[in-house]
């Protein structure tokens, strides 16, 4: 790694500041994992690196929100995983976290940081995406909401404009709705995910009321799966259903083949897992 | 207490390793630690092509960079070493690239710069003009092909069983093998069944967690040298073999290894560290990256059709081997693989008629050399299935069919050598025992269906090899062991000090076992093979009996009872004082006949090693997706030296296979390893442990071994990849012969059953 | 503003300060204190070997700028186990992985004992689910898995009844 700048705002609005800059060698970071690979194998080489980590502490914090949470972009995954109240509000994300890298990892990495990445391999963003949760992004101009679902553009490519930050997510109160995310592994236990899949159902145990299905790994950003989830609008669950979800669900992704397994083979995967995950999520979510 | 010279069990015990307490706390010597006063640190520039003639290299940037003291390219290694060529098997490869490239990631250029990362950062900038060639990759392309990786070869001429290589022109075969014994046409021509597979294994790798590292230290007229090597005689006679200097004017170190595995063995970085270090003066660390590992060093590919002759009653009368080992770029060890292990391919069965040809092939890749098993596993992955194969064809039991052919003592192997001490049988039997084979076994039900296999396999030690040992009593009655074995883990050095005690009948705690250091400890062909136990193991049991007849004459002389009076009191009495030493020496080679033409030998090797797996599996019908639920893993081992540490060995071997068998591949993109990360080649970690393990050394002896001993680190590889292949088929029938086992390729497999194969 | 600084840190309970670049990582910043246990080996915090224990929390040392450190707590391997009644001032978890023979080469073991005292402090009795979950990070190429999860367990028990002692 070559040498650069290294500025610890005290701040967000001081991080705003000293991004606001022409100079695309410019960026920011919370946990420093994933940009830290990038520097060291040269792929990205900073004239200047502001670290997030001493501005206000609010931005790490954790809390309830209207029946949901409200998360600070700087939060660790690890404070996630811990949280009492992302584990009352959303225990998805807390079973999610689990296998999501590993302990140390998730010590540093932030919740911003594994957003702002847009890898398509990564788990929370399509959790939090059948949650319905959306973000607030930050930048000198001021402040927007958009859904995390919107964030994603392309692969490793997101709707946040040049400078702008995550400040905080927001998962809306789940009213009992069942999750699960499914995350599918070909090589190793600690692999990326072959293909994950994330299911939010509203359902009184027997009836849908209304579904989000969400593909990623497999495609080169999280999708909802639209014709999967009309599939279970207003059903009951049957095999026959089940069997319906997976076709659509097979039907209507655009999966990339890679050395994880061929696109033909990922569809098969998501064919029979979309209708697993279906079943888990209607079972309590557990796996 | 001081000690006498009585009699303790130390062989047989588990005691903890000697190194243990260093281990634990992080103050484990390894080269990857040292930091010495004035050192620079070396990076490489490689090839970005797999074949090209070199028609410049650009150095300015890098030269101009602040910080870097130096840049070299193989014109300046050549006015040191006008010859900087370098090999076990041939002297094949060059310290830095000279006119042409052979793969992507050879060494093309060498930055040298205080700073790491400023030689890091001006090795990039180093731009190479190459007129891109016509390459080879696939192992038997190359033995037709018309791209030819190497113009000339250059025999060695290094080792006993590598001097029959030859200096061939135009063509990519460093070495065929070939064996006949008996009549396998006519065999064929009468059987009742002829069967005939072909199989195929992938590009992998060590990884051992510590990279290649060396550091190159110039002194006054000498050259000290800190290496992560398995081999540090091999690489101090190579190195004063290239410099023109006698041996003792180079000194080669070797503390703790982070892992080795194969790979650290002969000569890898050694002699570019050493030439950089002696141009510039200084010395010089090289410390080659996760990445760079890719590029050094690899397992080679293969592909092995086996045909068989078998008997309407399911026993075996001839079978044909046929075997294309892609050794990449340089030959590295390859040669000898395709010979030692070359004449194994049958398997370790009782059949008369067999005809084996075996290639070792030049490619565009990164270059292949031992890897735990030396071939074998590649081989055993083949026969074993190609077993189970023709036992379901006619509809014999595998364990049956197996029983009826097997190899047992007193009979030739395919070499013509009388089979001795090979737990063959035993570990078969055994395995049976422990998988309850003939009870009934539930095969599941539904899109979740188990299935169970077995495999057995063998491999012959290296031979004609020696160990020199010596070992030293001091006046206090404490002992010293000087020997060249590296502990790369495996236990040697607790070995050693165990058989040293055992010979001397002193507590193993007053016995420290030395690290190499050319300048210090004798001679030793290598760590490799699993033959440590056995000659290092005779030459240090044969030191410490030649010190302990030294000592009991000096007790005679002073007359005092060398099995009563304490050491020091000899010492003493012969000295006035608490001084002197008594030096026991010992020197191994077992005996050995090269074959003959057709393969030929009386005496292949000195002991026999034998591996047997059996598996369980889970298969998902509806996605091929499949769990290993349980390894069962016997070798021969002869009498474990250390039994906890004989099992760690066993089952680190088998998991370490298990990668093999399930994960781990290279993957290339003309030629570019696409995958040279521990992010995107995945190795096991500790969720990827089956359920169960149960590992097994049999009861067994060695008669001709130290104290019934033999070696251990590889036998654990042997069975793992067909007992799991053949699980998968007992399961849902589906036969892999592909490596790895993927649930891709179990899926594909259940498709094409059911007539509707899916599409690429 | 520089590409370097001076930082000051805690190491193993005793004031060090470091003159670092940037660009330098947590490894390097131990190496040039002596310490030679944490290492750097995947470069990519997937193996373990560089484990380091930050203000409480294990890290990837190899994913740790250097001047993050500045103001911190840091542990390592090398760390004198203070109370310790072992006559080498190991600990429960040092003395298991002995006993259990945990590990061949040892070039990965620092991080798992660091990991195993991390896990231990948080579940002082984890089941083997928890203990391959919270180890999945480590990398041993020995692979002496089994004889870690044997060795967590020793460990686990040992720290139980020095407790009660």
């Amino acid at each position: 790694m070559i040498p650069f700048e290294l500025a610890e705002p005290r701040s967000l609005k001081g991080a705003l500041k000293l991004l606001d800059t022409e100079d695309p060698a410019v960026r920011a970071f919370g946990g420093c994992t994933a940009l830290m690979l990038m520097m060291k194998t040269g792929v990205f080489q900073p004239s200047c690196l502001v670290s997030l980590r001493r501005v206000e502490k609010k931005h790490a914090g954790i809390s309830r929100e209207d029946g949901g949470l409200r998360i600070g972009a700087l939060a660790t995954l690890s404070s996630l995983e811990q949280s009492a109240a992302v584990r009352k509000a959303a225990p998805v994300i807390t079973r999610t976290l689990r296998t999501l890298s590993n302990v140390r990892v998730r010590n540093v990495a932030t919740l911003g940081g594994h957003l702002a990445h847009a890898d398509p391999h990564m788990d929370l963003p399509p959790v939090l995406i059948a949650l319905d949760a959306q973000l607030t992004a930050v930048s000198v101009a001021g402040e927007r909401r958009l859904a995390v679902q919107d964030l994603f553009t392309g692969y490793y490519e997101t709707a946040l404009v040049k400078n702008e930050l995550i400040s905080s997510v927001h998962v809306p109160a789940q009213d009992g709705r069942r999750s699960t995310y499914v995350k599918c592994t070909t090589r190793t236990a600690d692999d990326w995910p072959t293909l994950g899949i994330a299911v939010s159902l509203k359902t009184d145990g027997t009836l849908i009321e209304d579904a989000r299905v969400v593909v990623s790994a497999a495609t080169e950003k999280p999708l909802r799966m639209a014709q999967a989830e009309a599939q279970l609008r207003g059903a009951t669950v049957t095999d026959a259903v089940l069997a319906r979800v997976g076709e659509a669900a097979a039907a209507e992704a655009e999966l990339i083949g890679d050395a994880r397994g061929s696109a033909a083979y990922k569809r098969e995967l998501l064919r029979v897992h979309a209708a697993r995950a279906v079943r888990q999520a209607l079972a309590g979510g557990e796996r | 207490m001081a000690s006498t010279l009585g009699k303790t069990n130390s062989v047989g015990r588990s005691i903890p390793r000697v190194e243990a307490r260093a281990k634990v706390t992080g103050k484990a010597e390894y080269v990857h630690n040292l930091r010495l006063p004035g050192m620079l640190y070396g990076k490489v520039h490689r090839s970005t092509v797999a074949h090209g003639r070199i028609r410049g290299i650009d150095v300015s940037a890098a030269q101009a960079m602040p910080g870097v003291y130096a840049v070299y390219t193989a014109a300046d290694i050549m006015k040191l070493v006008p010859d900087p060529h370098y090999g076990p098997a041939f002297h094949d490869q060059p310290v830095l690239a000279i006119d042409k490239v052979r793969h992507v990631g050879e060494p093309v250029a060498l930055v040298l710069a205080a700073d790491v990362h400023v030689a890091e950062a001006a090795a990039q900038t180093i731009v190479v003009d190459y007129e891109e060639l016509p390459a080879v990759f696939d192992e038997i392309e190359a033995m037709t092909s018309k791209a030819v990786v190497h113009e000339v070869l250059k025999p060695a001429g290094t080792f006993p069983d590598l001097k029959h290589l030859k200096d061939k022109r135009d063509t990519n075969i460093a070495l065929d093998f070939h064996l006949r014994r008996g009549d396998a046409q006519k065999a064929f021509a009468e059987a009742d069944h002829v069967f005939e597979h072909t199989f195929r294994t992938q590009q992998v790798l060590h990884v051992p967690l510590e990279p290649f590292v060396t550091v190159a230290d110039p002194q006054p007229n000498r050259l000290d040298i800190h290496t992560a090597s398995q081999s540090p005689s091999f690489v101090r006679i190579e190195i004063a073999r290239l410099l023109g200097w006698p041996e003792s004017k180079v000194r080669v170190k070797v503390p703790y290894l982070g892992g080795g595995f194969g790979a650290k063995l002969y000569i890898k970085i050694e002699a570019l560290t050493a030439i950089a270090a002696l141009l510039a003066g200084r010395p010089v660390k090289i410390s080659l990256t996760m990445e760079e590992q890719f590029y050094q060093i690899t397992k080679h590919a293969a592909t092995l059709r086996i045909k068989s002759a078998v008997t309407k009653d399911g026993k075996i009368t001839a079978r044909e081997c046929e075997v294309w080992w892609n050794g990449g770029a340089y030959a590295d060890i390859g040669p000898r693989v395709t010979q030692k292990s070359g004449f194994t391919a049958p398997g370790p069965y009782d059949i008369d008629h067999v005809a084996i040809d075996s290639y070792a092939l030049y490619t565009n890749l990164p270059a292949a050399g031992a890897l735990r098993g030396f071939g074998i596993p590649q081989l055993v992955w083949g026969y074993e299935s190609h077993t189970d194969m023709i036992a379901k064809a006619l509809n014999i039991d595998p364990l049956a069919f197996r029983r009826k052919n097997i190899l047992k003592n007193g009979r030739p192997q395919a070499t013509g050598t009388i089979m001795q001490d090979a737990g063959i049988e035993k570990v078969l039997e055994r395995l049976a025992e422990r998988m309850q084979w003939e009870k009934p076994f539930d095969h599941g039900q539904g899109s979740i269906r188990r299935g169970r296999g077995i495999a057995i396999g063998f491999k012959a030690s290296i031979s004609p090899t020696t160990s020199v040992a010596i070992v030293n009593i001091s006046a206090d009655g404490s002992v010293m062991v000087y020997c060249g074995t590296v502990d790369m883990g495996q236990g040697s050095d607790t070995a050693m000090a165990q058989f040293a005690a055992e010979a001397l009948g002193v507590p193993v705690e007053t016995v420290t076992v030395v690290h190499p250091d050319t300048d210090v400890t004798p001679y030793d062909m290598a760590t490799l093979g699993s033959r440590s136990t056995y000659h290092m193991g005779h030459a240090v049991k044969l030191a410490a009996e030649d010190a302990r007849d030294k000592l009991m004459q000096l007790a005679q002389e002073v007359g005092l009872s060398a099995e009563t009076a304490p050491i020091p009191d000899i010492f003493r009495k012969k000295y006035g004082m608490q001084a002197g030493n008594v030096v026991g020496v010992g020197s191994y080679i077992p005996t050995y006949t090269s074959p003959d033409a057709q393969g030929q030998t009386t005496n292949a090797t000195p002991f026999w090693m034998i591996g047997a797996t059996g598996a369980e599996v889970e298969v998902d019908t509806e996605t091929g997706e499949f769990k290993v639920t349980r390894l069962v893993n016997l070798v021969d081992v002869g009498r474990p030296v250390n039994p906890v540490i004989v099992e760690t060995q066993i089952s680190g071997a088998t998991l370490m296979q298990l990668g093999f068998t399930l994960y781990e591949r290279m993957d290339f993109d003309a030629g570019q390893c696409t995958n040279a990360s521990l992010a995107d080649y995945k190795i096991p970690g500790i969720r990827d442990v089956p359920a169960v393990m149960e590992n097994e050394a049999v009861d067994m002896v060695q008669q001709s071994g130290p104290f019934g001993a033999k070696g251990v680190g590889e036998s654990g590889t042997f069975g793992v990849s067909p007992a799991i292949a053949s699980a998968i088929d007992d399961a849902v029938g589906v036969r892999l012969t592909s490596l790895p086992l993927t649930a891709e390729a179990v899926y594909r497999g259940l498709r094409a059953n059911a007539g509707k194969p899916l599409e690429d | 503003m520089t590409t370097q600084r001076t930082i000051t840190f805690i190491l193993n309970g005793h004031p060090a300060s470091a003159q670092v670049g940037n660009h330098q990582n947590l490894v390097e910043v131990l190496q040039g204190q002596g310490l030679c246990g944490a290492r750097e080996s995947c470069a990519q915090g997937l193996c373990g070997c560089c484990t380091v224990i930050v203000d409480g929390k294990a890290v990837s040392g190899c994913l740790t700028l250097a001047p993050l450190i500045d103001g911190a707590d840091v542990r390592t391997i090398e760390e004198p186990q203070a109370g310790s009644k072992d006559e080498h001032g190991l600990d429960a978890v040092q003395q298991a992985f002995i006993e259990t023979g945990a590990f061949q080469c040892g070039f990965c073991t620092p991080g798992f004992v660091l990991m195993t005292r991390q896990l231990l402090d948080a579940h002082a009795n984890p089941s083997e689910d928890e203990i391959r979950h919270y180890l999945a990070g480590n990398l041993c190429r020995c692979a002496t898995y089994p004889e870690v999860v044997k060795a967590v367990r020793l460990a686990a028990s040992k720290r139980k009844k020095a407790g009660k002692g």
